[in-house]
């Protein structure tokens, strides 16, 4: 309780020192638009409806990068941990596809897929495809030996051994990793729009500058703030929901 | 017939530059239908790689492992394994981890339940079942370990140091519901431990083992029924001398 008074007593003077600071410091609006000019762009564009389609349009393409890259780098992390075959010879390819920054690929990915949602889609879903693959790669392949051996002795097959060993054993881990895709998510979304989109978050901040309208970019920027907050409160309870046997007590 | 005979089992443990080390070297030993007998020795002598052996989780190198006269092949359900820890499933209830072994093959039925009643009791957990297993204590859990190890009624239970992390009170309290399990069901025990008390406060027979070979084989007529009062007679104490000075071996 303590803390959360101290941390909104810190918000409340980091806005006041804005508001105060942009009206005696005399930077233009370019550079540092006040804080009430940016609450009233904000305030504008939310009800007039401006910002609504932009901000669905985000969300969605960053949920749907975030599923796809998750499922994918999720199975992926379950086939490559049971196949040391398969590690072997596809490890060095999935490093060398990670190494490559990924925006980077964006370009590319426009002349395949056009621009638009599709191309921003396959851009958030490599980037949050990694997090989970090694994740899930760690945690299936550091499971408790004696658990591993219990399981023989109780001649259970590869597939149950998976199913109810590896993948409910490795959840928490597996969940850290989902924790960094969400971040990420919203990251290769808004960086996406950047160079490949038309509309969405990312393409109004392009846009404003273009415009020299900083307020809009400043409000544009919140709104990204407050959408990846919420996905990231979103995703704690979501963990704290599917991982709720695993924290009910302390180990002894 | 013995019950589970083993004939000059041997097994070596190659490291990861495929050096060859003799972990059980030519072991002999048999334990009678319904003996309860310990291994005893320390640390690296090669005790848990032998219990593996017995259970099927690893083979012999050469020799022969038998129960009830059939040779081992693969772990199976006529072996019941009590782990160092006890390697509950941190994710399900008491209930769940004990029926874990009947789970992996079939849905548990009204019938299975009701076993899985009466092993809380006997276990002393009645009441405990829907608890997640990480809310118990050190000592509860191992009680759920083994009754797990119990569910499928196996004719034969191998223990591996079950009781090494408990407390001392904690530790013969198991003990003794241990040898009641022991009395009530006509299972043949094979429990592997450092704690010489232990080994002769529970055994019909201890074996000292000593890098990979068996060095001693004693009986212990102690009479059964056992109570903790049988721990500081004059006889008790022998037998414990006994089977230290067996372990003093010259390195």
């Amino acid at each position: 309780m303590k803390h959360k008074l101290i941390s909104t007593a810190l918000f409340a003077a980091f806005l006041i020192s804005w508001e105060v600071f942009s009206r005696v410091s005399g930077f233009s609006e370019l550079v540092l638009p006040s804080l009430s000019a940016v609450l009233a762009t904000l305030w504008s564009g939310l009800t007039t409806g401006y910002l609504w389609p932009h901000i669905w349009l985000t969300g969605v393409e960053m949920l749907l990068g975030l599923a796809t890259g998750c499922a994918i780098g999720f199975v992926c992390g379950v086939v490559l941990g049971e196949s040391v075959f398969l590690r072997r010879i596809l490890y060095p390819y999935i490093i060398a596809s990670q190494v490559i920054p990924k925006l980077a690929l964006a370009p590319l990915f426009i002349v395949w897929f056009g621009f638009g949602m599709t191309s921003i889609v396959v851009i958030t879903a490599l980037i949050c495809f990694f997090p989970l693959l090694e994740n899930t790669l760690t945690a299936i392949q550091h499971i408790d030996p004696q658990k591993r051996e219990l399981f023989r002795m109780l001649g259970a097959t590869r597939m149950q051994t998976l199913l109810r060993l590896k993948i409910p054993a490795g959840l928490p881990v597996i969940m850290a990793g989902f924790r960094v895709a969400v971040v990420l998510s919203l990251v290769g979304a808004v960086v996406g729009e950047f160079i490949g989109g038309r509309d969405g978050l990312g393409a109004m901040i392009i846009a404003s500058q273009g415009m020299m309208d900083s307020p809009l970019m400043f409000a544009v920027l919140i709104v990204i703030t407050v959408l990846g907050m919420i996905f990231f409160q979103a995703t704690i309870w979501f963990e704290r929901w599917l991982l709720r046997k695993h924290i009910t007590g302390t180990e002894q | 017939m013995d019950f589970v005979s083993l004939q000059k089992v041997t097994h070596t443990y190659r490291d990861a530059n495929g050096k060859p080390e003799l972990i059980v070297d030519g072991f002999d030993w048999a334990i009678g239908e319904g003996e309860f007998h310990c291994l005893v020795g320390r640390s690296g002598c090669g005790k848990t790689t032998l219990l593996k052996l017995v259970a099927g989780l690893l083979q012999p190198d050469s020799g022969s492992i038998a129960l009830q006269g059939q040779p081992l092949r693969d772990p199976g359900e006529q072996v019941g394994f009590v782990f160092q820890r006890p390697t509950l499933l941190e994710w399900l209830t008491v209930a769940e981890n004990i029926l874990l072994p009947i789970s992996l093959k079939r849905k548990p039925g009204p019938a299975d339940h009701e076993k899985l009643e009466s092993l809380l009791a006997l276990v002393g957990l009645s009441g405990l079942a829907d608890r997640n297993a990480t809310q118990l204590s050190g000592g509860q859990q191992s009680r759920v370990a083994i009754a797990r190890a119990l569910i499928l009624e196996p004719p034969v239970l191998l223990l591996d140091e079950p009781f090494a992390a408990l407390d001392a009170i904690t530790r013969e309290e198991l003990q003794d519901d241990l040898l009641k399990l022991f009395r009530s069901r006509n299972t043949t025990v094979l429990f592997v431990t450092h704690d010489i008390r232990e080994a002769v406060y529970l055994a019909d027979r201890v074996a000292v083992m000593d890098r990979g070979q068996l060095i001693r084989d004693l009986t212990i007529p102690l009479p059964r029924p056992r109570d903790g009062e049988i721990r500081y007679s004059q006889g008790f104490n022998d037998l414990c001398a006994d089977v230290r000075h067996a372990m003093d071996v010259p390195a």
